[in-house]
């Protein structure tokens, strides 16, 4: 029991040592002078490549974006049905075949829809 | 082995098909009266289908998911029939949303099969699947004119909706738990089995038996579950409303009546038990629904109330129907045929309101007054409707409510259609509010209110349909005896 | 030792349903009832696959059913989202206290 505790433990320890030595690396090699300490503006940034936030994060999105979700949110549920057909494939047969390619089919029947009513276009 | 059996299912694959083919069709085409046509070729190819296959002994099909029996059949045929109706009725009423016809169709016709789909589905799982079929397709058609009162009444029939579900389906998850199945016959078989006298010993069942009757208390409109149906038979689409009053209720009672008497119909303690849970229901239910109703200005929210009173006076079947199990009585064809009466009598109704209400742009029942001088038929229709509702002679709802009555006394709930006819009583008041504004009340304009041809063809089958019930009843009655014969009775 | 069994999950199952309708009757804003009525769905689903696997751990017809809850909650989301557009175009708002042209 306690030592099923210890392993986490042990866990424990080596991932706070690893979040402590990690950052500590660079400086050590800098007061060693192994690596260049030449500063300019863009390493000192939160991110190294990309661009800098503006504004706050609290902001209201554009609503627009709820379409693009919905939509991903019922394309992504056929996964669900797909991964219990894939896992067993070879048992499920031709049967099993057939039922998925009526599913497909009639999702694929809602992506036309989606398409032509314009429901995929940022306007 | 999915092949073989494809045929008992052709109703609603057919009926799919040509929903789908709707959606498609509408994405390429401008001319869109050809939708409606379609839409009731498809209705009646279904209504073939099923025809075809009404001999056939009750079998269950795809590992015990769906069932053909008379009983599904016949609640398939009634759903086919109201849309068919409700599509002819909607002739005028999609020039509102001309440019989503399509989609209007198609989610209406969705609907349908769902709700087919429900009535014939003995496993938990599919009547689960089929009933959110149904729903989701109705929210969406409930807040159809996108205006303000429609989208909130989508909104509250959502929210509600939601929550019954998820009632319904935590009682079907103590169900499963408790027997392990949740094919209605192997769920049958086990509480069969069980060693004990009384609900309280069991509490699972207890508690999935009393959650299974609040959600699809949702469904039929039963008090505590009623508080949807006012606003949004007020906010949704007239055509929309009547079809809610009528497939989803029917549908609604057919699943629970399904789910009640196989799952919970032996031994005699436990349907004693739910039965008197469902006439205590019906009496608040009617009582509640007939009292709010008489104060009511909107005509669609007094056909609300209206038809939660319905429920009531059905549900009192429902309970009939319950204690008959075991004996050796033959009264259970009362709420079948009531359900027929009262889709043929509500639709009628309403063909007759939209008609109307389309034309005059209101919904109010002083807008109806002198109806009569402004259109004499559907006066005179929405009249025949509104007496069957109140249960006079010569129509339909007489007869229904003598049939469903005098099974309930023969019972042994006295006390309960005591209530029933006093709430009758109390109906006629506001059923002959709305006929005395058409026959008596001074017209504010002399405009005459004319319909479409597909709207006069409905209500003349409903018309039709009504007296025909309330004239010689007994070419029906072997029809609906025929389909309760299945629960064992 | 104590192990996890059956009554556990279905506390569970009874205390995410139980917040779930807290929630829904409470709620002001519109997305916030709806995640409320996916939190009641999903404790729906502990329960049924607390179920399926201590009463009927070979069929896994618990677990399928929790598959089908799924996907419906997911339909019934996007239908309740395209509701909310509607009704935010025409109040301007979601909050619940907002929508009173019909009396509840």
């Amino acid at each position: 029991m306690l030592a099923q505790y210890g392993y986490v433990g042990i866990l424990l320890i080596c991932a706070i040592g690893f979040t402590v030595i990690i950052p500590l690396i660079p400086k050590i090699l800098m007061v060693m002078g192994l690596i260049p300490t030449k500063k300019n503006p863009t390493k000192e940034g939160q991110y190294e490549c990309g661009m800098q936030t503006i504004g706050k994060t609290w902001v209201q999105y554009n609503f627009r974006y709820y379409f693009f979700a919905v939509l991903f949110v019922l394309f992504d549920m056929l996964t669900i049905f797909l991964y219990p057909w894939a896992v067993n494939v070879t048992g499920l047969g031709v049967g099993g075949l057939i039922a998925v390619g009526i599913f497909l089919a009639i999702l694929i029947i809602g992506y036309l829809y989606a398409w032509r009513k314009g429901a995929l276009q940022w306007k | 082995m999915i092949m073989e059996h494809i045929q008992f299912i052709a109703p609603e694959i057919s009926l799919l098909c040509f929903a789908l083919l709707i959606v498609l069709l509408d994405l390429f085409i401008t001319q869109k009266r050809v939708l409606p046509v379609l839409s009731v070729i498809g209705a009646i190819v279904a209504a073939t289908f099923i025809i075809v296959i009404w001999n056939t002994p009750p079998v269950g099909l795809f590992d015990k998911m769906i069932s053909i029996d008379p009983f599904g059949l016949f609640f398939k045929l009634l759903i086919l029939a109201a849309t068919v109706l409700v599509i002819l009725a909607s002739h005028n009423y999609v020039l509102k949303f001309n440019k989503f016809q399509g989609e209007y169709y198609a989610l209406l016709m969705l609907s349908a099969v769902g709700l087919m789909l429900l009535v014939s589905a003995i496993n938990l799982i599919t009547i689960y699947v089929a009933l959110e079929l149904s729903s989701i397709s109705l929210y969406a058609l409930v807040s159809f004119l996108k205006d303000k009162k429609s989208s909130e009444a989508g909104l509250k029939y959502l929210i509600l909706g939601g929550v019954a579900s998820a009632i319904l389906l935590y009682g079907m998850a103590f169900i499963f738990g408790l027997t392990g199945n949740t094919c209605l016959t192997c769920i049958a078989e086990y509480v069969r089995g069980m060693p004990f006298k009384d609900l309280q010993e069991v509490p699972a069942l207890m508690i999935g038996l009393v959650l299974i009757i609040a959600g699809f208390g949702f469904k039929i409109a039963s008090v505590p579950f009623q508080m949807w149906v006012p606003d949004v038979y007020e906010g949704a689409p007239t055509t929309i409303t009547a079809y809610l009053s009528v497939a989803s209720k029917a549908a609604g009672f057919g699943v629970i009546a399904r789910v009640l008497m196989t799952v919970f119909g032996l031994p005699v303690w436990l349907h004693n038990d739910w039965a008197m849970i469902i006439a205590v229901l019906a009496a608040i239910t009617m009582t509640v629904g007939n009292l709010v109703a008489i104060v009511q200005t909107n005509i669609k929210r007094l056909f609300g109330y209206s038809s939660i009173a319905q429920a009531g006076y059905m549900m009192v079947g429902l309970a009939a129907m319950g204690l008959t199990m075991g004996t050796k009585e033959n009264v259970t064809g009362g709420l079948i045929f009531f359900l027929l009466s009262y889709t043929l009598t509500n639709l009628g109704a309403f063909i007759a309101i939209i008609a109307i209400s389309n034309k005059i742009n209101s919904d109010e029942i002083e807008d109806y007054n002198g109806m009569i001088k402004r259109s004499p038929l559907l006066a005179l229709g929405l009249t025949i409707c509104l007496i069957s509702l109140a249960g006079l002679p010569p129509t339909a709802g007489l007869i229904a409510k003598i049939y469903i009555f005098s099974g309930a006394v023969n019972m042994g709930l006295a006390w309960l259609v005591v209530i029933a006819v006093i709430n009758s009583v109390i109906s006629a008041y506001y059923y002959f509010k709305i006929a005395k504004a058409m026959w008596l009340g001074t017209p504010v304009t002399e405009e005459k209110v004319d319909a479409s041809w597909p709207e006069w063809l409905a209500l003349a089958a409903c018309v039709v349909g009504v007296l025909a019930l309330g004239v010689v009843p007994g070419l029906f009655m072997n029809l609906t005896t025929a389909a309760v014969r299945i629960f064992g009775i | 030792m104590l192990t996890v069994g059956l009554t556990h999950f279905l506390i569970l199952s009874a205390i995410l349903f139980a917040i779930g309708l807290f929630g829904v009757i409470t709620q002001r804003n519109v997305i916030k009832v709806i995640m409320c009525l996916e939190i009641m769905l999903n404790a729906v689903n502990i329960a049924l696959i607390a179920f399926s696997q201590s009463v009927a751990p070979v069929s896994l017809t618990g677990q399928i059913f929790a598959i089908f809850v799924m996907v419906v909650a997911a339909a019934e989301v996007a239908v309740g989202i395209a509701i909310i557009f509607s009704i935010y175009r025409n109040h301007e708002s979601i909050d619940m206290e907002k929508f009173n042209i019909l009396k509840w």
